[in-house]
């Protein structure tokens, strides 16, 4: 019922925005109001595409997450703050709060201010770890810009993030060279599969404190491609969490800079504005959106009879069966149909404590804006209640978890096959019937045979 | 004597009528107080069914009676034994629900518009009533004097014994069983005495309708072999037995067969063995009677040796190797526990903890038959005086019963009727003797005038005997007097202990003014009026029929306890750690966990008593996960309060009871009243688990299971977050770390 719910919600706000899936209602909290300049390209960008921010700053009195209770923003967009944290409306249980009511949040951080340990110990929640000083930069000697980074080699020149894996939607690829500036890094806890990197350093680079005037890099939490610069966290509720290490990737000056790397000699036009489209987009639920419509379900038959009951609630043991599920993907702006990646499947799981079937689900028909797949089984010999189930969880994707409960029976007294029709048990039924007409014979017999003459006798005695 | 009016009433053809209608009204006058002292529960309480198993059966009830019979008989019920289901159609005896269902069809056909529940309520003393005019039949076949039938009607109408499982609202089996269990006895009886084939089939008949009703149908099923097989060991073979036996046997093993839920356990089943084996020997008997009419008397007697020998040798190698090879089923668990009552406690603890399977204590006996059970003897006795073959009955009936009370509280029923009749028996023979008022055959030794020689002086002259009036008014009065004591013992029982519906728990107030604790309800319409309609509700079997019947929400495990493995999850999931506990309550879809907890009150029924038991159940199917030993301190005391072992504090089962009972007890130690114990300062934290509801007096709490963490955490951690620590920074690990792989 509450998907059901949520999903009415889901239509209605898109018909409204035809933007986000979730609402435009973006919260900016940037602390120096002068920074804003440095910004405007990319916050013109958002608001070109239908958001309305509301720049707020971490210590203003009217900031609230919440309003009576329900949430007053869709999204949150985090600047990193100069002084200890965000203050009281902004601490991490409230963010937590938020994100349990579906409220998106992108965290930009630098390396070039300690990030608060309000801050940190929040990520620490979301199994993000900071280094333990929070105020390390990562180096890269081999990958930088060696227009504006000749000595400090701080300025990162990446390529744009392809697949994560091979089984995933890339939604960050594209031309051009990233630059990012002053990279705050981060590592990812290795037992937390809500977390997905979209954008990891190089293997060359490393995190340095440059504070410490000691050059040492003897404790090393991370280095590498274990240094991640930008990931991705999505909730069981699919509210998103993006963190960016460098803030200033974002501001006006990168978004069209010309950078060269040290190895070839050429110059090239910074990727960050569009790369900021695509991070923003997906961490404000304009993309990697699934939305389940019909499910389906219902015995398998052979014509298309109207006849056939949608959905029971109860099937019998043995019975053929058809489960369809309709996906559609958002994208930007509308649903188009959802399209699994190549490498991977989506499945259906029917299941009594543990799965009696894991069906691959088949495309099978496709409508304006969505996909729909489906499968035809056999409901296993055990009676009890059993789920239907679409666990499709993947990174970069709001999840899917689709559980509906039917009920197998057993079968009824009368849908067994009938005696006759069991050629093995002609033997007793021609023994029994024997027994009952030698029976009938024998009692005929007895009736119509009294011997007359000794019933005379018996009477003379008398 | 002179003649009065009276007198032309009570001699001749018009006395038998006066005598027959007067018994008829006294036997409706029996019914009449067998019903009312049954309404005890109703006018104390409210019209409600009771206790645990009736809850089942008025759910059923009600299946049945809105969707008719055929979907009853395949009802497949998806809302017990979750994610199991249960094939409850052809897993229960459907006689009960049956029969209240086509009470319900007539009332409606006669546009009497009665609530099903008022029918349910309402059957088991309707048919108490029935009962005592079955058992004036049985009595009356066994004794010639007109006040033992209607002396055993009354007794079986308002003895505690069967009272017990027959109050008003105790919609059980028993409540029609009991009935047709001593009917099909009066039946046979009468079978065994006319060898009639139409009793014998009458017989039949209602054994059908008896295992339709009730597992205890076995009783039945044995008795009446044994029976006879006794007289044919005492050479009493009949051509009245035989007819009557095989008549019954036949048709009534037919008639049992159509039962789904026994369907071919009476050709395959041990316990049904010992009627077949005499429907066999009664055969061979029959034929070894026939060929003695053309055999002369010495060779007749060798052959019969013979026969007997090797047919016997033969038929006990067949049963060996059957049952070896499966095809006949081995003797029950249930069935080992009558002969050795340790046997259940080692092997079967589900069957052991049913309190009702327990040992009977001695005292029990008398509670619940009062002065009929000293009467039993001497009944018994009178019917050796006779030895009929419906006095042989009787013997065997009141040997077997007598020993089966003896090790099972509940069978303590099947005790009741026989020694209601045998008490009639006695009772009807003094009062016959006694209460006559004429003199009797006067002594002839006061003509002798002291002059015969024969016997003892004092016996010549008896100044006090059976004849003097001082006698007869001392042994009448007497007699009186316990007949008065049984009708108020019998009242004051029925009451105050049999008319608890234990749903409703009714305690005094210190002034004496009952006070109702009604918590049960309250939680189960909580549950009722605020969780979806499919939340899971785990809780110990105890509570399953109830919680199916009054919040309809679907149960993990309930009452009908056939899957032992299945309760020893729950058992576990009660007795284990949190972190255990949790994924099991996830694989169960487990929305919602109910425990009892009596602490608050002194209610000494609560989970935690019962506790061990979980753990034993849970250790029998996972020995090495669950050890009884380490719930005990090393003292061997189960104990609560600060010494409770470790395995005790982090038990699933522990902290829901005593969750947040500090908070009631504002600066002192909080206190079990149930246990006597101080508890530990601070009380147990639960993470996995949140806190949705507790009733007025705390006996029942429901917790909700949590969802997983939204983001990932384990719910330790979350819960800590959400009381405001802040996480460590990660803590080092030992070893290389870990690196992440996509």
């Amino acid at each position: 019922m509450r998907w059901c719910l949520s999903l009415l919600l889901f239509c209605f706000l898109a018909v409204v925005n035809a933007l986000s899936s979730s609402g435009n209602r973006l919260l900016v909290v940037l602390e120096d109001a002068t920074e804003k300049e440095s910004y405007s390209t990319f916050l013109g960008d958002l608001e070109a595409r239908g958001y309305n921010p509301v720049v707020e700053s971490p210590k203003s009195d009217k900031l609230s997450l919440f309003e009576l209770g329900e949430r007053a923003y869709d999204h949150v967009l985090l600047f990193p703050p100069r002084s200890k944290g965000f203050g009281p409306s902004l601490s991490p249980k409230n963010i937590i709060e938020f994100m349990n009511k579906d409220g998106n949040v992108l965290l930009a951080l630098s390396g070039k201010s300690t990030t608060p340990s309000a801050i940190s110990s929040l990520l620490l929640e979301l199994d993000l770890h900071l280094s333990t000083d929070r105020s390390s930069m990562v180096v890269d000697h081999f990958n930088y810009d060696i227009h504006s980074a000749a000595e400090t080699h701080d300025v990162l020149l990446l390529q744009r993030p392809g697949q994560l894996r091979p089984d995933t939607k890339s939604f960050f690829d594209g031309e051009g060279v990233l630059a990012f500036p002053s990279a705050a890094p981060h590592t990812l806890g290795d037992s937390n599969p809500l977390l997905a990197p979209i954008l990891s350093a190089p293997v060359t680079a490393y995190s340095y404190n440059p504070k410490e005037d000691f050059g040492s890099v003897e404790d090393v939490v991370a280095s590498g491609s274990q240094l991640a610069l930008v990931s991705a966290m999505q909730a069981r509720n699919s509210a998103r969490f993006t963190l960016l290490g460098s803030v200033e990737s974002l501001q006006d000056k990168w978004f069209s800079a010309t950078v060269k790397a040290p190895g070839d000699g050429k110059e090239s036009e910074t990727a960050n504005r569009d790369f900021a489209k695509q991070l923003t987009a997906w961490a404000f639920k304009e993309t990697g959106v699934l939305k389940v419509g019909k499910i389906e379900h219902h015995l398998a038959q052979d014509s298309e009879a109207p006849s056939v009951e949608l959905n029971p609630k109860i099937y019998r043991i043995k019975n053929e069966t058809v489960f369809s599920i309709e996906v559609s993907e958002y994208k930007y702006d509308k649903y188009v149909p959802f399209e699994v990646p190549e490498n991977d499947a989506l499945q259906l799981e029917f299941t009594m404590l543990s799965p009696f079937h894991r069906l691959d689900l088949q495309p099978s028909g496709k409508t304006e804006n969505s996909s729909i797949y489906s499968t035809k089984f056999t409901v296993p010999d055990q009676h009890g209640i059993f789920s239907f189930r679409v666990n499709y969880k993947r990174p970069f994707l709001t999840s899917i978890e689709e559980k509906h409960e039917v009920t197998v029976r057993h079968y009824a007294h009368d849908e067994y096959p009938r005696s006759w029709k069991i050629s093995g048990g002609w033997v007793w039924i021609a023994g029994l019937w024997s027994v009952v007409a030698g029976f009938l014979a024998f009692v005929i017999m007895w009736l119509y045979s009294a011997p007359t003459s000794t019933a005379s006798t018996t009477k003379k005695t008398q | 004597m002179a003649e009065t009016p009276v007198d032309a009433l009570l001699q001749g053809s018009t006395g038998r009528n006066t005598r027959g209608l007067l018994r008829i009204i006294i036997l409706l006058t029996i019914a009449a107080a067998a019903v009312s002292s049954r309404l005890f529960s109703v006018i104390r309480f409210e019209s409600i069914i009771h206790e645990f198993d009736p809850w089942f059966n008025f759910r059923a009830t009600k299946y049945l009676v809105q969707n008719g019979f055929y979907s009853f008989w395949d009802w497949f019920d998806d809302r017990t034994w979750h994610p199991l289901g249960r094939v409850t159609g052809g897993t229960l005896y459907p006689g009960l629900m049956v029969t209240s269902g086509v009470i319900y069809h007539i009332l409606r056909f006669l546009t009497i518009p009665v609530d099903i529940r008022n029918i349910c309520v309402l059957l088991a003393p309707a048919f108490s009533g029935l009962t005592a005019f079955a058992m004036y039949l049985l009595t009356c076949e066994m004794s010639i004097s007109p006040s033992a039938g209607l002396l055993a009607a009354a007794f079986m109408g308002i003895t505690p014994g069967y009272i017990s499982r027959s109050v008003a609202g105790s919609y059980d089996n028993e409540a029609i069983a009991i009935f047709l269990l001593v009917f099909t006895f009066f039946l046979w009886v009468k079978a065994v005495k006319n060898g009639s084939i139409m009793w014998g089939a009458l017989a039949a008949l209602f054994y059908g309708y008896m295992v339709s009703a009730w597992g205890g149908y076995v009783f039945i099923t044995n008795l009446i072999p044994l029976h006879v097989f006794v007289l044919l060991c005492m050479g009493r073979y009949s051509s009245r037995l035989y007819i009557s036996y095989t008549t019954w046997y036949a048709l009534g093993t037919l008639a049992s067969m159509q039962i789904p839920f026994v369907g071919f356990l009476p050709i395959r089943n041990s316990d049904h063995m010992s009627a077949l084996g005499v429907f066999g020997l009664i055969q061979l008997v029959a034929f070894a009677d026939f060929v003695r009419g053309f055999i002369p008397g010495k060779q007749f007697q060798r052959l019969v040796t013979a026969m007997v020998v090797i047919i016997f040798g033969i038929a006990f190698i067949g049963l060996v190797a059957l049952t070896l090879s499966g095809v006949i089923a081995p003797w029950s668990g249930r069935f080992y526990s009558l002969w050795d009552t340790g046997y259940a406690k080692i092997h079967i603890p589900i069957i052991a903890s049913v309190s009702e399977h327990q040992p009977t204590a001695w005292p029990a006996f008398f509670f619940d038959l009062n002065f009929l059970i000293w009467l039993f003897p001497a009944g018994v006795y009178m019917c050796f005086r006779d030895l009929k073959d419906e006095h042989v009955f009787v013997i065997i009936y009141a040997v077997l019963a007598s020993y089966f009370a003896g090790v099972m509280v509940r069978l303590m029923l099947t005790l009741t009727p026989i020694v209601c009749v045998a008490a009639a028996l006695a009772l009807s023979t003094i009062i016959d003797t006694y209460v006559l008022v004429s003199r009797g055959p006067g002594p002839q030794a006061k003509t002798n005038d002291g002059t015969s020689t024969e016997g003892l002086r004092s016996t010549r002259n008896p100044v006090v005997g059976i004849t003097s009036y001082i006698s007869k008014a001392i042994v009448t009065s007497s007699v009186v007097v316990y007949l008065l004591l049984f009708v108020a013992h019998c009242t004051w029982v029925t009451s105050n202990a049999y008319s608890s519906p234990s749903v409703v728990l009714a305690s005094r107030m210190p002034d004496g003014s009952q006070f109702i604790i009604d918590d049960y309800r309250e939680a189960y319409y909580w549950l009722r009026q605020n969780t979806p309609d499919n939340a899971k509700i785990m809780s110990w079997w105890d509570y399953g029929y109830q919680i199916g019947g009054m919040a309809d929400r679907p149960t993990l495990v309930d009452n009908n306890t056939w899957n032992n493995t299945h309760i020893a999850t729950v058992g576990k999931a009660m007795s284990s750690r949190e972190e255990v506990s949790y994924p099991i309550l996830r694989q169960h879809d487990v929305d919602y966990v109910l425990v009892v907890f009596g602490g608050l009150l002194g209610y000494s029924g609560d989970d935690i008593n019962k506790f061990l038991w979980m753990v034993r159940i849970a250790e029998g199917i996972w020995p090495d996960e669950i050890k009884e030993r380490d719930y005990f301190t090393a003292r061997g005391e189960y104990r609560v309060d600060d010494e409770a072992t470790p395995a005790m504090r982090n038990s699933l089962m522990y902290k829901m009871s005593y969750y947040n009972f500090n908070a009631l007890f504002q600066q002192s130690q909080a206190v079990d009243r149930v246990r006597g114990s101080r508890l530990p300062a601070e009380g147990p934290q639960l993470s996995t688990l949140e806190e949705a509801f507790t009733s007025e007096n705390w006996i029942i709490r429901i917790y909700k299971v949590k969802d997983l963490d939204n983001f990932g955490r384990d719910h330790g951690n979350a819960a800590a977050f959400e009381r405001g620590h802040k996480r460590k920074r990660a803590t080092k690990r030992r070893g290389p770390r870990v690196l992440r792989t996509e």
